[in-house]
């Protein structure tokens, strides 16, 4: 997840899908990685319940949607 | 990464434009617009416009959410930043968008502390982590980002963290659309509808551009290959009079969209009386600000802010780049005076704006034309 000179993606309006590799319901968080391999934490509030392994949309730091099609790899 | 490999193949680019221009009708010239700059961005990037017939046109839209900022906004986020205490944090693009007197990043230079983030939840970890700092997020975005502006001030009362607060300059997309489709300047035929703000809003919201407007619009993914077969459904619909709104991404978009990302929203933000987009004036009922439940946290009721109206500059043409009655090189100082080095217009700041996009990727096309 990179906001560098080339592209903001936040600013993008970019979805990145992001696997979850790890959840803290307690917090509402879940630490996620992207395909560039960077792990952010992400808020799952709109889109919980989830499970470590679901991949999830994430734009700005919150998960936006869970994608649920089972060819969608990251 | 299954799903973006096969949305960026090739081979199915080159099919879908030999369908494409099978499905265009001889001799009329089609207009679409693309709403999001995201999709501008792609578009460039991946020379979709080259695969296209002639007598079908792509029309960059409003939807960055970077160019649509008035200059008087980056002044009021200015101010803010140079208040004593003030911790100012921004998404990164936010920082090179001039306003009247510079940009967040040469404030910075001057001394003021702005601080470039990816989320409003780092900006909350900037506040906890500096108790003794007033620590402001200036929030920018259509749908797709005020999810995450929201969950953050929830979080932040819920974490009694009082030293936060948001200057919010968060804008809706169906009312720029609207005022738009008003405008007597275009003529438009269809619309690539914007991707991710519809996975929050849903496709429903869309829907008027079919009642009241007659004009097809197709919810569109972000790669290639998505928007070549978006722009194909829009011919098809052309090509049988029928004007409705289609959903190809649905492998993200769920017609309804997040609802609950839509209570979140309703409790925090209520909607302005009318609000300032660059190049396209006041429009009613299109900004958010925070509801008056969340008054504490909001920055605009927090410092003082000036609040003046500035007038984009004689030479930018953003406006019209925006409203997408001129091409991005037809503008008096697209790439001499304005450039993404040094942009005098918004458009040209961020690589989602058809400025940008264009003069990072497209000018080269134009060129390869001409000679």
């Amino acid at each position: 997840m990179s906001c560098d000179d080339a592209h903001c993606i936040t600013c993008g309006d970019d979805g990145e899908p992001e696997r979850v590799l790890a959840i803290d319901e307690a917090r509402g968080l879940a630490l996620c990685q992207g395909q560039d391999g960077a792990r952010e934490s992400v808020e799952i509030a709109l889109v919980a319940p989830l499970t470590v392994g679901d991949t999830v949309l994430v734009h700005a730091g919150t998960a936006l949607a869970r994608l649920t099609d089972a060819d969608v790899v990251v | 990464m299954r799903y973006v490999d096969e949305f960026r193949d090739a081979a199915l680019g080159r099919a879908l434009a030999g369908e494409i221009l099978g499905a265009v009708e001889p001799g009329r010239h089609v207009k679409v617009m693309e709403v999001c700059g995201g999709h501008t961005h792609s578009i460039y990037k991946y020379g979709v416009d080259d695969l296209l017939p002639e007598n079908v046109e792509l029309v960059h839209g409003p939807g960055c959410p970077v160019c649509v900022i008035p200059m008087g906004r980056v002044d009021d986020g200015i101010a803010i930043a140079r208040e004593p205490g003030v911790i100012l944090t921004c998404f990164g693009d936010m920082m090179r968008v001039p306003g009247s007197t510079g940009t967040l990043l040469e404030a910075k230079a001057q001394g003021a502390d702005v601080r470039m983030v990816y989320s409003p939840l780092d900006a909350l970890r900037i506040a906890k982590a500096n108790p003794d700092r007033e620590v402001v997020f200036f929030a920018i975005g259509f749908e797709t980002t005020a999810p995450s502006t929201a969950l953050t001030l929830k979080r932040a009362r819920a974490e009694g963290v009082t030293n936060f607060s948001c200057f919010c300059n968060h804008v809706t997309i169906v009312p720029p659309l609207r005022a738009l489709l008003d405008s007597p300047d275009l003529r438009l035929d269809g619309f690539i509808g914007p991707g991710h703000v519809c996975t929050v809003v849903g496709a429903r919201p869309l829907e008027f551009i079919c009642a009241d407007y007659s004009k097809p619009v197709v919810v569109s993914g972000f790669e290639p290959v998505d928007i070549l077969q978006s722009v194909l459904m829009i011919l098809r619909q052309l090509a049988d009079g029928r004007s409705a709104v289609e959903n190809q991404y649905r492998r993200v978009v769920p017609y309804e969209g997040n609802l609950r990302a839509l209570e979140v929203m309703a409790e925090v933000f209520a909607l302005r009386p009318h609000f300032e987009w660059r190049g396209l004036g006041f429009i009613s009922h299109s900004g958010l600000k925070l509801s008056d439940d969340y008054a504490e946290l909001d920055a605009e009721r927090r410092f003082a802010v000036p609040g003046v109206r500035v007038a984009d500059p004689k030479a930018c043409q953003c406006g019209e780049v925006l409203k997408g009655v001129i091409k991005p090189f037809e503008c008096k100082v697209f790439g001499s005076a304005c450039t993404p080095e040094r942009p005098i217009g918004t458009c040209m700041v961020s690589s989602e704006g058809a400025c940008a996009a264009y003069y990072n990727y497209g000018r080269f096309a134009r060129e390869r034309v001409v000679v």
